[in-house]
């Protein structure tokens, strides 16, 4: 019987191969991109499910409920994690952890290794076994090192690693360590990343801010104790945060912060670290966390192409079902069973599901390149192969057949015996399912075009804003780990100075979006002024900054080496100058740092957004303090010839340094690299976008198929009568037309609704224009159009006495 | 064998009922060749597809073979109609798809027949209507006789008791008609099929042993030849 299923399914299949070539292409394509989309996502949750302990471990963080609204922090004071420790029996295992940048050097080659600052109980929390050394010793003395294998290999090769001694250099200081442990390579999806793990006590800052409760400079991790409720954490830690962070409470007290519902005004809380990868609201974290709004929308679009394709394979299947009506009488009575009918019309379901299937992952195949390049995906096919997603595809498989298959067959099987023997069944009505599955498909097609032009707006207004400094002109150098800044800022502005191209030399410790060196930094500080808690972002500057970067100068003037006292000067931007209000700000002095005199203000800027666009213009502070390093040096050249100006300022560079690389960037380059994952939304809205219209469009050329089938006659009739062609194009259109405008005007709200909400994450937006949903339902109703067009047109010109004679 | 009692149908049109079939009784014994015959409109086709099961009438009983098929579920009316009745069409109605062989075959995969035994009843029935050579031809390499041919190969393929025809003919050219024709006297004759064929030709309804004449869905009058 199967055999003879098999037999009848291909012969079927292949009689209607042009419906079933649409079917299985739009299939795979949806097949393809799912498994794309899926296994990526699948990716994204995976993030740190290899830690044993995953689930006790979490993220210390504070929640200050400041009167201008909650401000959560997860950088921690230096002597937190032990009193927390010492004082909050739960406590099983706590670490402290911050990164730099380090050079090690091992006899006389140098590395440049990303290092972890952590305490001993790290490798007890976390699993990274060591494959040489113990976990419990490794970290117990103060010169201890534990190096990943990749790391161990770099530095040592083939030798043994265990008891070697390197020397790191941490912030211009060089000290030798011992190497205790190797930790055996951790995967790819690990949030915390690091080749070298040294202890706390070497984090830059550690002994000036060894008892200080204000400085706040690394993260926190705990690890509880089983069976512990972490929701009870926040009240029952009340007591420890009114001894530790009284200063905290009072300065916010003062400033006229409300309360919360559980009437703290600070407090601290835990992040479960779980969560890490998608934790990103409590401040800084391990790894680069994604927004949730990333894998959630990649579903969403899998999802929705993936019911765009099921819902084409049911309605053509339905319409080719008309043409069969004859066969499933016949067969009714040559003794045919219900069952029996739709096992053999699953069998041709499931061997169309299966061919799409398979040609569907040969797609995959041929796309994952490009794909993971897109969308910075980690993903491999192989990951198909583990016996959850082999169950999770086949489990996808038998419903789509279910689905898609099992309906138009039961519809088949119901046909009324006789009359369709009598052949009266094939013309037939439209069909409200079929016209409620179409405006479906044109609903998401829709939505998915108004979210792709919306978010290309946003994106194109991003890039085209004017920021308030000088983008295309200026090069921004990140200083090498191991050269300090100040050193290398005075250096390249003797080597520059004869240089024709540039205009002016200056540095920074904060840089503009990201450079190619991939950091960020942000300073923030609070001082007290005319008794009120003042907040400012700092950024440390050398001379020439204003100028270099042509910020626009409002009062005063910018830092000149002619003054004496312009060292310990400072220069605020308008939202700061709003901040300490009054006018005249200019000669004031400030209390800034404890212990430091105060500072004078000797110029005031207009505001420039020195952060992304996702937030306002913040108060800012621009100082000279040599306690921050310059990291940046920029350098601004003469428009006209700037790849020029690049080689140029690259052999200059590599004339003082030779052995270090130049990481060099132009500022627009490092603005357009904030808004990567808008980039990234937009190209999963694209490329959602055109799929899920393809394969609309494909359904609906074979639904248009089908229909000038069905009134092959009644067109006939109408010609004879004296319709023309554009008449009855217009005719067969209009009905699907109708539909389509139906779809559009449904997906508006939805579309209003998430557009408007994403839009809410950028300080600075575009407004959402009506004309965009306008343009989104012409587009959708000129490609129906057209699909329809390719049948109704033939069918229109084709010569009535044929289709009438049929009859 | 057959006894359709006050058998009715009748469809709602507005609030009136449109009678196709009007109080019919109507007994067949073993072994008649009936033909039923009537002006368009009659009934004869509905009194054929309620005898077939293909349709059921709106009132009355029917009993088949002492079965009451106006009480039977549809699994048992299905299995009954699937062992003893055979259908053929005027439009010949084969499976575009399938071989002349696999058209044949058809019914005996519905009642689950081994491979084996199948194969040797297809064989039979090939020889027996002379068109073995034609049994890897689809329907449309066919001509009309020939494909009526194989219809009504199809129809006897699981030796049913009742043989039901539809016109027959109705599609044929004269003499592939009075092949058919022949045919189903012969089966009639020397196999003792019961047969029940719908006609408009008056030299058909000779051939059988009884004429049923239908008027406005009632029995007008049953002559035994």
């Amino acid at each position: 019987m199967i055999k003879n299923y098999l037999k009848i399914a291909w012969r079927n299949l292949w009689k209607g191969r042009v419906f079933n070539l649409m079917n299985i292409t739009g299939l795979a394509v949806a097949v393809a991109c799912c498994t794309l989309i899926f296994l990526t996502v699948y990716y994204e949750f995976s993030y740190d499910n290899f830690h044993e302990k995953l689930d006790s471990i979490y993220q210390v963080y504070n929640v200050a409920n400041r009167p201008k609204g909650v401000e959560k922090s997860s950088s921690m004071p230096t002597p937190m994690a032990a009193a927390l420790k010492a004082e909050y029996p739960a406590v099983k295992y706590i670490t402290r952890s911050g990164n730099t940048g380090g050079v090690v050097t091992y006899g006389n080659q140098k590395i440049n290794e990303d290092i972890h600052f952590v305490d001993p109980d790290f490798l007890k929390m976390f699993t990274f076994p060591l494959v040489q050394g113990s976990s419990n010793a490794a970290l117990s003395q103060l010169n201890s090192a534990v190096i990943t294998e990749e790391a161990a290999k770099k530095i040592f090769g083939n030798k043994s690693a265990l008891n070697q001694t390197l020397l790191i250099n941490i912030e211009n200081r060089e000290q030798p360590f011992l190497v205790t442990g190797v930790v055996k390579q951790y995967p790819a999806n690990s949030s915390i990343t690091f080749d070298v793990l040294l202890r706390f006590e070497h984090f830059p800052q550690y002994n000036a801010d060894k008892d200080s409760w204000g400085n706040r400079t690394h993260m926190v991790f705990a690890e509880f104790n089983e069976g512990y409720d972490p929701a009870i954490f926040t009240q029952q830690i009340k007591p420890f945060v009114n001894k530790y962070y009284a200063e905290d409470l009072k300065n916010l007290k003062r400033d006229g912060a409300k309360p919360d519902a559980n009437g703290n005004i600070f407090s601290l809380a835990l992040a479960p670290f779980a969560d890490n990868h998608f934790n990103n609201d409590i401040g800084i974290v391990e790894g680069n966390g994604i927004s949730k709004t990333y894998p959630i929308s990649l579903v969403v679009i899998g999802c929705f192409i993936l019911l765009i394709a099921c819902i084409n394979f049911i309605n053509l299947s339905v319409a080719r079902g008309f043409t069969r009506a004859r066969e499933v009488g016949v067969r009714k009575t040559l003794g045919a069973g219900k069952w029996q009918l739709l096992a053999q019309f699953w069998v041709e379901t499931i061997l169309v599901c299966l061919a799409s299937t398979i040609i569907g992952l040969l797609l995959c195949t041929l796309l994952i390149k490009q794909f993971k390049a897109i969308f910075k995906s980690k993903i491999s096919l192989g990951m198909l192969l583990e016996p959850a997603h082999l169950t999770g595809i086949i489990l996808m498989f038998l419903a789509v057949t279910a689905i898609a298959g099992f309906y138009p067959a039961l519809m088949m099987v119901r046909y009324k015996t006789v009359a369709v023997l009598k052949g009266k069944i094939s013309g037939g009505k439209p069909g409200k399912l079929r016209n409620t599955l179409l405006v479906i498909q044109f609903t998401l097609s829709t939505l998915l075009i108004i979210c792709t032009i919306i978010t290309w707006q946003q994106i194109s207004f991003l890039s085209n804003k004017p920021l308030g400094y000088n983008k295309t002109e200026v090069l921004s150098i990140p200083v090498d780990q191991g050269t300090r800044g100040a050193d290398a800022l005075r250096l390249m502005r003797n080597e520059l100075r004869n240089n024709a191209s540039v205009v002016s030399v200056s540095g920074a410790y904060m840089n503009f979006g990201r450079g190619n060196d991939g950091s960020s930094r942000r300073s923030v500080l609070g001082f007290i002024y005319n008794d009120r808690e003042v907040r400012t972002h700092l950024q440390s500057v050398d001379y020439d900054y204003v100028k270099t970067l042509d910020i626009k100068l409002l009062e005063g003037r910018e830092f000149d080496p002619n003054f004496k006292g312009d060292s310990t000067g400072i220069i605020i931007n308008e939202s700061m100058a709003r901040e300490l209000g009054g006018k005249n700000l200019v000669g004031t002095f400030l209390p800034m740092l404890d212990g430091k005199p105060k500072a004078q203000i000797i110029g005031v800027v207009k505001n420039f957004n020195f952060e992304s666009l996702h937030d306002d213009i913040a108060p800012l502070t621009l100082t000279m303090l040599k306690d921050f390093e310059i990291n940046y040096i920029f350098v601004k050249v003469k428009p006209g010839n700037l790849v020029g100006a690049y080689d140029n300022i690259k052999s200059s560079w590599h004339r003082l340094y030779p052995n270090a690389t130049f990481l060099a960037s132009w500022l627009n380059e490092n603005t357009e690299r904030q808004y990567l994952s808008e980039r990234r939304l937009s190209g999963i809205f694209v490329s959602g976008a055109v799929l899920a219209i393809i394969i609309s469009c494909i359904g609906l050329l074979a639904i248009s198929i089908m229909m000038v089938i069905q009134r092959n006659k009644e067109i006939g009739i109408r010609k004879v009568l004296g319709a023309n062609v554009f008449g009855i194009v217009m005719m067969l259109s209009q009905d699907f037309l109708k539909l389509v405008l139906v779809a559009a005007i449904l997906s508006f709200p939805v579309a209003w609704w998430v557009m408007s909400h994403w839009l809410q994450s950028f300080a600075y937006r575009v407004d959402i224009h009506w004309w965009v949903f306008a343009l989104s339902t012409a587009l959708a109703l000129i490609l129906a159009f057209v699909t329809i067009s390719f049948q109704s047109i033939r069918a229109a010109i084709a010569n009535p006495v044929k289709s009438l004679r049929s009859e | 064998m057959l006894s359709l009692k006050q058998i009715s149908k009748y469809y709602n049109t507005g609030n009136n009922k449109t009678y196709v079939l009007n109080k019919v009784d109507l007994d067949v014994e073993q072994g008649e060749f009936v033909s039923i015959m009537g002006p368009s409109g009659s009934g004869k086709s509905t009194l054929l597809n309620i005898i077939g099961m293909l349709d059921q009438p709106s009132e009355g009983y029917m009993y088949f073979l002492n079965e009451p098929v106006h009480q039977l579920k549809e699994k048992q009316r299905s299995a009954l109609y699937k062992q003893n009745i055979g259908f053929v069409f005027q439009a010949y109605h084969l499976i575009d798809e399938l071989t002349v062989y696999e058209n044949i075959e058809t019914p005996l995969l519905y009642q689950d027949v081994k491979s084996t035994e199948r194969k040797a009843l297809v064989a039979d029935a090939l020889d027996r209507f002379n068109i073995v050579g034609k049994k890897d031809l689809f329907p449309a390499q066919l001509s009309g006789g020939q494909q009526q041919l194989v219809g009504i190969a199809r129809a006897l393929i699981s030796k049913p008791k009742l043989l039901l025809a539809d016109e027959p003919t109705g599609n044929l050219n004269s003499k592939q008609g009075e092949e058919i024709m022949e045919l189903f006297k012969k089966l009639n004759q020397e196999d003792g099929v019961t047969i029940i064929q719908v006609t408009h030709s008056e030299k058909n309804a000779q051939y059988g042993s009884r004429i049923i004449n239908l008027l406005d869905g009632k029995i007008d009058s049953s002559i035994i030849l």
